[in-house]
């Protein structure tokens, strides 16, 4: 039984940084209904984003986090516009944007030489972001229409392919990793036999100051209240005057934040990057967000830790190979006894 | 007169050159004598994927052969081309790549592939249209077995790890061990076996048995639960990427650095040192192959090597060039670029000089020759003493 502590903290630590990708990719859901199957890959170019800044631009990981999940929130924005706005409300900005897109990426798959695939990429950008204002100040949209629930999925599964084989592309299918002494490596003892590295304690640290941070926004601020008001009824928020498209960028620019300081965290931790390590992740915030009840936050932070603590209890005390078979039997298990999740409301209720 | 003094000897050493030269001329033309033109040998290495950390120094390896074997003219007139092929670490890949080799380029044998994995799902293709394939890095158990068209120079687990056990037991005398392996995937779950048994045999306690899947970064939960069971060394068959994983997340879960890591044939290469930098200290495992081995050419080889790519070789750079060396050797000997006279050949080779050491394939097509035991110390591997 000495063990249980320290399994007591893998799971902790695992769980905190669990809860803030799962967060975010509930709080999209809860807003616009829709499951961003992406996310995944946004936590991985978060750590990408930190990846490049600490071994190509020699900053330190104190710059790199921050800005790894503003990268990882612009990108969750331009996910939005590309792949889920279209879907909703097609603008001419909107088709300009995804030319200037397409442009981008034969600038930067395409061999040339040096000067045409920088030019290429460069008009590419520049396409994309006169598209994106053009995209953000129209007023009547070419085409309006309610989206059936797959259709967004299926093109979150597509922008998902793009963004790995965009990674593969830039840093290869092997594992990239970070300098090896970013961090002290001396663990904490927390008693005789269990401890926690420094590293995994910042991981937890962030992770519960970042969940009390979106609490905060989400409760207390003008913008939180904007997006819950649009998780009741988008329409009605219209009405009421709230710019709903902004406050669905801004939703997108949150959700993709934590996927990043998600990515980051984890990436630092296991100190192990690869182009493929949002898939695994993807999964268990899927589960998570099931069982803590679609779109509620509380819930999904409730229930990363639940997931965290499943995972390292079945090895501890089971069999290691049955780990994820105890976390889908209990996501099985919500489904059968309580389809709206453990922490889960009804959508009036939630809002 | 003195012009004339010097004219006799010198017309005799010249008649003499020629003479000689006419005589070595004629009897390389007898020996590869149906032999000319460029010879195409397939390989297939996993450039990318989990286990790309193998298949470059294999790619790299087997070029360096190849160009020697062609610069030598040790197949007379004619030339080896090398067609190398990516499975990027999949069983589809390797498919794929067999497939190509086989019946577009019409090679006369096929190197690899990097996996046992894709060994298992590639091997029978070859073996149906009657190419031989030499394995040079496949050592789970059931490989040669898939036909008499499957060879390989890579030393199994089962013949390395009882000696790895043997030796460290010896002078570690531990009696209680955990064992962590990957239980999804041929390679580290052979090791896993070759372990078990060599443990068994020698009568050495099994604390625990834990598993973790091809991919996993996150090993805490298992090696907290070893690490509450306090054995004297824990047993790891894993490839390098999750080994280096293992080993550092270990060391920071307090697992005391009295308790060694010991590993299979994943462990074999000097990224996991790279990779895991001081947590990797003292990592056992038994090799087929050792960079300070006194064997045929060794030396020459690792300068060669080293010269050409700026780094040292591994164990699977080693048993790669040796592969192409055999398939040379075979071809000469069969004197033919006919697949089944190079099977044929190939069989019969026994005390072939590499820098494996004296190489023969037994009866099985299996590999014959000396394994080693080391560890890792200062990040690189040294003999076991």
């Amino acid at each position: 039984m000495s063990e249980l502590p320290q399994q007591l903290i893998n799971g902790l630590w695992q769980g905190a940084a669990l809860a803030l990708f799962a967060m975010g990719y509930t709080l999209v859901f809860g807003v616009l209904d829709i499951i961003n199957l992406a996310q995944g890959a946004t936590f991985m170019w978060g750590a990408f984003f930190a990846f490049i800044c600490v071994t190509k631009l020699n900053w330190p990981i104190w710059y790199a986090i921050p800005v790894a999940m503003v990268g990882a929130g612009f990108l969750a924005v331009l996910l939005d516009r590309l792949a889920f706005k279209p879907l909703r409300s097609l603008t001419s900005g909107g088709l300009v944007l995804w030319g200037g897109f397409i442009l981008l990426l034969v600038g930067m798959v395409g061999r040339w030489a040096f000067p045409v695939k920088t030019g290429i990429t460069i008009a590419g950008a520049a396409v994309m972001l006169a598209g994106f204002v053009i995209d953000y100040r129209s007023i009547r949209p070419l085409r309006i229409r309610e989206v059936p629930h797959l259709a967004p999925i299926i093109s979150s599964i597509g922008a998902t392919f793009i963004l790995v084989s965009l990674a593969i592309n830039e840093f290869g299918a092997q594992v990239s990793r970070f300098p090896a002494n970013l961090f002290p490596v001396k663990p904490y003892h927390i008693t005789a036999d269990a401890v926690i590295s420094p590293i995994q304690t910042l991981v937890l640290i962030l992770s519960l100051a970042l969940m009390l941070v979106l609490s905060l926004l989400i409760n207390r601020t003008q913008m939180g209240r904007a997006i819950r008001a649009i998780a009741w009824s988008e329409r009605t928020s219209r009405l009421l005057g709230i710019n709903v498209d902004y406050v669905i960028a801004q939703t997108f620019f949150i959700s993709g934040a934590l996927a990043g300081a998600a990515g980051v965290l984890l990436g630092l931790a296991f100190n192990r990057l690869e182009p493929t390590m949002g898939g695994e992740v993807e999964l268990a915030g899927l589960t998570v967000i099931i069982v803590g009840g679609m779109g509620s936050i509380g819930g999904a932070a409730m229930a990363a830790f639940l997931v965290g603590m499943i995972r390292v209890l079945s090895v501890a005390y089971i069999d290691s190979s049955f780990r994820d078979a105890f976390v889908f039997a209990l996501l099985i298990l919500v489904l059968l006894i309580r389809p709206s999740g453990i922490f889960g409301r009804s959508k009036a209720v939630r809002a | 007169m003195k012009a004339r003094l010097f004219l006799f000897p010198m017309i005799f050493m010249l008649l003499l050159v020629c003479f000689t030269a006419i005589d070595v001329s004629s009897a390389t033309a007898e020996s590869a004598s149906s032999l000319s033109g460029e010879i195409p040998i397939g390989a297939v290495w996993s450039m990318t994927g989990a286990a790309a950390v193998y298949g470059s120094t294999q790619k790299n390896a087997s070029e360096l052969a190849v160009e020697q074997i062609n610069q030598s003219g040790m197949l007379g007139a004619a030339k080896i081309k090398l067609i190398t092929e990516d499975d990027r670490s999949t069983k589809e890949g390797a498919i794929t790549a067999f497939d190509k080799l086989i019946k577009e380029y019409k090679v006369v044998a096929i190197l690899g592939p990097t996996l046992s994995n894709s060994a298992k799902a590639a091997d029978p293709i070859a073996q149906a249209a009657k190419v031989p394939v030499l394995a040079v890095s496949n050592t789970a158990a059931g490989i040669v077995e898939m036909g008499d068209f499957i060879f390989r120079d890579s030393l199994p687990e089962m013949l390395v790890q009882p000696n790895t056990i043997k030796e460290t037991k010896n002078k570690l005398g531990y009696k209680k061990v955990a064992i962590l392996y990957g239980n999804d995937d041929v390679f580290t779950k052979g090791g896993y076996d070759a372990f078990k048994k060599a443990l068994n045999d020698q009568g050495i306690q099994i604390l625990a048995t834990e598993t973790f899947n091809k991919n996993d970064s996150d090993f805490s939960a298992q090696l907290t639960k070893i690490k509450g069971l306090k054995p004297d060394a824990i047993i790891v068959s894993a490839l390098a990427e999750e080994a280096a994983g293992i080993m550092s997340q270990g060391r920071q879960l307090g697992i005391p650095e009295s308790v060694p890591f010991i590993g299979g044939n994943g462990f074999n290469s000097p990224k996991l040192a790279q990779l895991a930098g001081p947590a990797a200290e003292g990592a056992i495992t038994g090799a087929a192959w050792l960079i300070s081995n006194d064997t045929p050419g060794n030396k020459a080889f690792v300068e060669a090597y080293n010269k050409k790519y700026g780094a040292n070789p591994d164990q699977f750079a080693a048993q790669a060039y040796t592969g192409v060396y055999i398939l040379a050797n075979a071809i000469k000997t069969a004197g033919s670029s006919n697949p089944t006279a190079i099977r044929d050949a190939m069989a019969k080779i026994r005390d072939m000089d590499t820098v494996l050491g004296k190489f023969s394939f037994d009866a099985r097509r299996e590999p014959v020759h000396p394994p080693v035991v080391q560890i890792i110390k200062n990040g690189k591997f040294v003999l076991y003493k």
